[in-house]
Parts: C-alpha cells; structure tokens; sequence
C-alpha cells in the first residue's frame, strides 16, 4: 500500500492483498485447472477455474505492480542482485531437463533419432535465433532510452520487443501445428518427447517475459518508469535469449 | 494510514512482516505435523499385528495404507521440516538477528508463505478426491506413471513448494548480503544465520532439478512423454537420480538449520561463546554445503551401477562425517566450563546430542556398499533416518521453539509441562525405534502393511506401536502446553536467558513492526556469543 511508505519512522505493520491474490489465481489456473481437464477430464469445471483464476491473478498482479512502482523498499535496487540469484535456479531447471535429453540420447547410440521422427525444417529454428537475438538487443535499446528519461522512446522500443516476441511465439507455434500434422506429438518417441519439453518449457519463458514487459509497458503510458525493474526484465530476457542457442543447438543441430 | 485506521486482521492476513509470516508458517508446519504424525500412528497400529489390522486389502486406490505412507513423508518432509525450519524460523529470526527491520523483499516472503499454505491444502485435498495419490514421497516411476491414482496432485504439490522455497531462498539470500547491520561482519553472524544461508543456497540450486523431474513424471503420465519409459527408449533410473540429485541435499536444507538452532539454544543456555566458531562454520556448515551434491547415488546402491561409482560414492559419503564432525564438535565444546541451565529447551537440545549421534553412527554401516546391500529397503534403514530426520530435527525444532517461546509471546512456557512432554516424547521416540533397527538387522522389510512369512518380528512391532502411542501423548502436551502458555503464561522479560544476541538484547518481547526502536550499530569486538569468556 501506497499510504505504507509515507512514515517509515512510526513503525506500523505493513500489509499487502497482492501476494495472496496471485497465489490464489495460480493455484486455480495451474494446480486445479490442470487436474481438472487431465486428470478428471471435466472441462467445464477447468473453464470455471481458469475463469475465476485469471481475474484475480491479474489484479493481484497489477496491484503488485503498482505497490513496486510507488512503495519505497527498505534498501533499494536489490531485485537487480536479486534476478541473476533466481536465474541461478533456472539454470538448474534446464539443466535437469538438458541431462534426462542427453541420457536418452546418448544411450540410444546408432538408434538415433528414433523410428518416426521426420526431418525438420532447419530455417525456421534459425530465423527464431534472429528474431529472439533482435529482441534482446531491442530491448537493451529500450533501457538506454529508459535512463536517457525518454519515456515515448522507451514505450516504442518496449513495443517493437514485444511485437518480436509474439513472433517467436507464433512460429513456436506454426511449427508445432507443421510437425503435429507429420504425425510427430509428445508421445511419438523419445525424441519428440524431449523436444516438445524443452521448446515447450523455453516457450513459456518467453511468455512470462512477454507479461513481464507488458507489466513495464502500461505502467510507462502513465509515465512511471522504475530503473530496477526495467533492468530486472531485461536480465531475465537476455537469459531466455542465452537458453535459446542451447535450446536450438541441442534439439535442431544436433 | 496509521495503524490505528487498518483492521487487525487486515494486518495479519495480508501481512507481509517477516515476524507474522514466520507465525503462519509455524502454525502451517505443525498441522503438517499433526496430521502427518496421524498417519504414522495409523501405520504402526496397522503394522502391529500380522495379516490385516486396519484394513483387508490396502491396494485398493484411494484412502489406504499406501496413502498414508505417500501422505507421512511427503508432508513430514516437505511440509513441516523444511518449511518449519527455513520457514518458520529463518523468517522470524534471521531478521533480529542480523539486525534489520525485514527481509529484502516482503511481498515476494507473503508470496512463499501463500504458496506454502495453498500447497498443504493441495496436499490434504488429496484425501478428498477419490483417487489420492499412493507414491511414497518419492514418486518413483514405472509405479507412479501406471498407476490410477492422482500423480498430479503429488506433481503440484512438489511445485508451490518449491517454487515457495526458491524465492525464499533468494529473499534470504540477499537479506543476509546487503541487509545486515552497519558494522557487522561475517565473522559475527549466528552460527544459525550460517546454516540458513547454506540451506538456502542447497535449496536455490537444487529444487530446480526435483522440478524438472516431477515435471516430466506428470508428462509422462498426462501427456504421453516417454522420458521414464525404457520400452519406448526413455530411461527409469534417470527419475531415481534427479530425484535423489534434490532429495539427498534436502536432508541437510534440513540438518543444517536444525543444527544452527541448537547452537544457538546451547550456547544462550550454557552461556558460553560458541566452540571452534570458524571451524564450525568454514569447515562445516560451507564442507557440508560443498558435499552435499556430491553423494545422491549412495540412494542408488541396489539400483545396479558399476563397482567405481559405488565405490566413489562410498567415500565421498563417508567424507561427509568430517564436516558433520566439526559441526557436533562445537556443540559439544560449546558446553565445556559452562553454566548450563537445565530447562525444556536445554533438555530437547541435550536429547539431540544422543540422537544424532544414534543417527550418525548408524548411516556409517549405511555408506558402506558392502552393508548397504543387505541392509537396503530393511526397517534398519528407515530407523537411521528417521533418528536423523525425525528425532533430531525435531527435537531441534521443538528447542527452538521452547528457547524463543518468551521472545515470540511475551510470555514464559509452562517448564512442568514442558519437561512432563520432553519425557514423555524422549521416551515414546526410543521405545519407537530401537526395535525397529534390531529386526532391521534381522531382514525386516520397511514399509511393509503385513509381514506373515516373519511372525517372529510382530512383539518388536507391538514394542513400536506402544511407543509411537506415548509419542502421540508427549506430542499432544507438548503443543497444548504451547497455546495454553501463549495465553495465560506468565509475562515474560525482553531477554529472560540473559543472551547475547541482538533479538534478545534489543528488541522487545514480542517484537513490534519494525522491529528496533533505534539504529543497530556493531561494534568491531560484538558477537552474538558475548558472554565475557
């Protein structure tokens, strides 16, 4: 809360509904609505769920972006030590899910790659290297913009990564629809399984950058800018950016 | 807005004070612990007897035997242990005790303490649902891919947790590097700030990989993946090892802390400076961090793998004593030409000096190949840790718990009720689990409902129920005594123990928002151990 920052002198507890707000419509969307459409295969009620879930989730999440925007931390600019900490972790993340690819792999020997597995298009893992390595730099040009106090600039370069974005995403998924219809799913062999995991998971971090940088755009439109969290995105960003190679390297060049 | 203005439970429910977020994950981890303890019970009543006790047939899915099993050590673990430990206790301490008014980022600390809760109530929905998931805590595929219960439940819970522990991790982790108070070096952080920290790095670098695994379980199982399936070129084992890759680890995101806790109960309660302080914490908190990742096969053994991998595992588990050693050494040390004051906390604290060294001695045979595959999947096994992770770890929280009483309520714990609970639950632990290492020896299989082709285990069984029975009454006082004080104890001082650190000696008890009323300065010559020896 806003009034909270005001008198850190007199010492009153402080409280905010965000948290639990974006807790509750995760676990609603993910947790719940998950198990209700696989496991139950009740999809009515997964509808209800994510219809319930969502609302919430995103006014959780604007209210915390407000409170960072406006609420005075304690010591400030620590998120930009703190991102490459939790980025530590996503490492490890990939890292399990690189090494069971590896395993499978590697004991397959001669047997790769597996009966059913059709050969890719290699244009198109290349033309998403451009395109994600563009938005990086794009963005990086936002932040210079940022720090120049160019906020117009800054929402135009913030937009162009975020058109780039939604590129890759969509070329994600053309290229799972081409490969779907060559009869190539998660369960066609092992290889269609790591690969459908590790595009699918790298794709969903793509998405959480994606919100991430519309939750810096719209606050931008009003002329609010925080220096951490802009830079805080972009750190998270050139990571996904970084996975990528090891991403397309592994899966498509290998 | 003054507080005077906000609602009281607007402030409680929405809180993002690191104190209050430690009370609910104190409260969040004991109903983990009750109801996991219940289900213990359930188990030595159903194991008490031959052939069917409880139940006819315990393979039927939904609330079975198996449930239980799945239920006790997924909520033992992962909902009380380690949140009871780095939830509860980093949060409402780590903060006083380095002297800063909360952690780096207390929405994010509202975020885990949310995720927590939701996660347990992930877990106890799993009873509602008619298919609750039957995995162990361990999930173990081809079982846990094939079988028609939940996984996924099982999956998710895995998730908030971990997702929980990460960003505490991180919080904590920059709390302690740029949130100290002015002046306070490395040297004169408590010993249980150390273990927090190391705890957290175990937690930050190794959830991920538990993630990862469980992911792909939920893939396999939901989606079609292949990744465990070795008919369609996946790999079993692989599961075994990402999983032990976290698990192993855990034990001492769990041991760690559980240890700091009953430095500092030693220490504050002897009065005496921490022994071998650099040692403890350069050679054993930072050798046991190092290690830690570094011994997961030793899980593996009857697995089948080549002679040298067990081998190295042998001694890369073995090495892992060394630190381990220097961490009980302080401990003991602490106590020499000291003044010990004999209450509850003292005695749960004197208590795990036996227990860990019960449960060291025993994992020594465990680390050796050639014992381990006889004594792999006997009840011997599941004694040894649960003396480790059980009793100590427990007894560990129950110290802190009983030592910080005054700090957290304002008000002294009943120490009749207390020392009757200590006895009681001292008693009820042993009673529980010597037998169970001497029928281990014998070939007793663990987790077994039944045992007909060994009639001749079933008293050292009834000896476990009696005992599991008076741990159940220990347990009960013990918690009562633990509201009825909160309420009507009598008032207790800003520092009754006389401690040297800076939660005692410059917060009020409880402590108000904020925490200090003034700057904290370190003078170049404090430590948290200040006791003029």
């Amino acid at each position: 809360m806003s009034e909270a920052a005001a008198g850190h002198h007199e010492h009153h507890w402080e409280w905010s509904w965000a948290p639990m707000a974006v807790v509750i419509g995760v676990f609603l969307i993910l947790p719940l609505g998950f198990s209700t459409f696989f496991v139950y295969e009740n999809v009515s009620l997964t509808i209800a769920l994510c219809g319930i879930g969502t609302p919430i989730l995103l006014a959780g999440i604007a209210k915390w972006v407000a409170e960072g925007l406006t609420v005075k931390p304690l010591v400030e600019g620590l998120a930009g030590v703190a991102i490459p900490l939790f980025i530590v972790s996503e490492v490890f993340i990939f890292l399990g899910l690189f090494a069971s690819y590896w395993t499978i792999r590697l004991s397959a020997g001669e047997m790769w790659p597996p009966e059913g597995t059709p050969v890719f298009d290699k244009s198109i893992p290349l033309i998403m290297t451009v395109i994600l390595v563009a938005s990086s730099i794009t963005y990086h040009v936002a932040e210079v913009k940022a720090e120049a106090k160019d906020l117009g600039s800054f929402r135009n370069w913030v937009m162009i990564t975020l058109v780039l974005g939604f590129v890759f995403l969509g070329l994600t998924i053309y290229e799972y629809q081409h490969l779907l219809h060559m009869d190539f799913g998660p369960s066609t062999n092992s290889y269609s399984t790591a690969f459908y995991t590790i595009t699918g998971f790298h794709a969903s971090h793509v998405l959480v950058g994606l919100c991430i940088f519309i939750a810096v755009l719209i606050p931008a439109f009003k002329g609010l800018e925080n220096h951490t969290f802009t830079s805080s995105a972009g750190v998270y960003w050139h990571f996904v950016d970084v996975v990528w190679f090891f991403v397309a390297s592994q899966l498509y060049f290998w | 807005m003054s507080a005077s203005t906000t609602p009281a439970w607007k402030e409680w429910v929405f809180t993002t004070d690191h104190k209050r977020i430690g009370v609910m994950y104190l409260v969040g981890s004991m109903a983990a612990f009750v109801v996991a303890g219940l289900m213990a019970l359930l188990i030595r009543v159903e194991q008490s007897s031959l052939g069917p006790t409880i139940f006819e047939d315990p393979t039927v899915v939904g609330d079975n035997y198996n449930t239980w099993l799945y239920f006790h050590g997924a909520a033992m673990i992962l909902a009380f242990l380690i949140p009871g430990l780095t939830g509860f206790f980093a949060n409402y301490f780590l903060p006083l005790m380095i002297g800063a008014a909360d952690v780096a980022f207390p929405r994010i600390n509202a975020f885990s303490v949310w995720l927590f809760f939701v996660a347990i109530i992930l877990a106890l929905m799993g009873f509602v649902i008619p298919d609750t998931p039957d995995i162990m805590w361990t999930g173990y595929p081809p079982y846990s891919v094939t079988t028609s219960a939940n996984t996924a439940f099982y999956v998710f819970t895995v998730h908030l947790l971990g997702f929980s522990s990460i960003l505490g991790a991180v919080n904590f982790l920059i709390t302690v590097i740029y949130m100290r108070a002015p002046g306070m070096g490395w040297n004169q952080l408590n010993v249980f700030v150390w273990t927090t920290v190391a705890a957290f790095v175990i937690q930050l670098i190794f959830i991920p990989v538990l993630a990862s695994a469980v992911t792909m379980l939920l893939f396999d199982k939901y989606l079609g993946t292949h990744f465990f399936d070795a008919a369609a070129g996946g790999d079993v084992l692989l599961y075994q090892n990402l999983f032990w890759f976290y698990s192993h680890p855990a034990v001492y995101v769990i041991f760690l802390p559980a240890m700091g806790v009953l430095i500092e109960v030693v220490a504050g309660m002897a009065k005496n400076m921490v022994f071998n302080y650099k040692a403890c914490v350069y050679g054993g908190i930072f050798g046991i961090t190092l290690l830690s990742g570094e011994v997961w096969v030793h899980h593996l053994y009857i697995a089948g793998m080549p002679d040298w991998i067990r081998v190295g595992q042998m001694v890369s588990t073995l090495l892992i004593s060394v630190p381990v050693g220097l961490m009980v050494m302080s401990l003991w040390g602490t106590l020499y030409r000291s003044s010990i004051t004999y209450n509850t906390a003292m005695l749960y604290a004197a208590a795990c000096f036996f227990l860990v060294l019960i449960g060291g001695l025993t994992g020594i045979p465990l680390a050796m190949v050639s014992m381990t595959v006889h004594l792999s999947e006997t009840s011997f096994v599941h004694a040894h840790f649960h003396y480790i992770m059980a009793l100590f770890s427990t007894f560990a929280i129950f110290a802190g718990v009983y030592y910080w009483f005054p700090k957290m309520t304002g008000k002294m714990a009943n120490e009749k009720i207390g020392k009757l609970g200590f006895l009681i639950n001292f008693a009820g632990v042993n009673i529980t689990f010597w037998p169970l290492f001497i029928i281990g020896l014998d070939g007793m299989p663990r987790r077994y409902w039944d045992y007909e082709m060994y009639p001749q285990f079933e008293p050292y069984h009834q000896v476990a129920l009696y005992g599991a029975i008076l741990i159940a009454i220990g347990m009960a006082i013990t918690i009562l005594n633990w509201i009825g004080s909160a309420i009507g104890g009598e008032k207790a001082s800003d520092n009754p123990w006389g401690a040297q650190s800076l939660e005692w000696t410059d917060t009020v008890s409880p402590p108000g928002a904020g925490n200090f009323k003034h700057e904290i300065k370190i003078a170049a010559d404090w430590t948290p151990y200040n006791y003029g020896k």
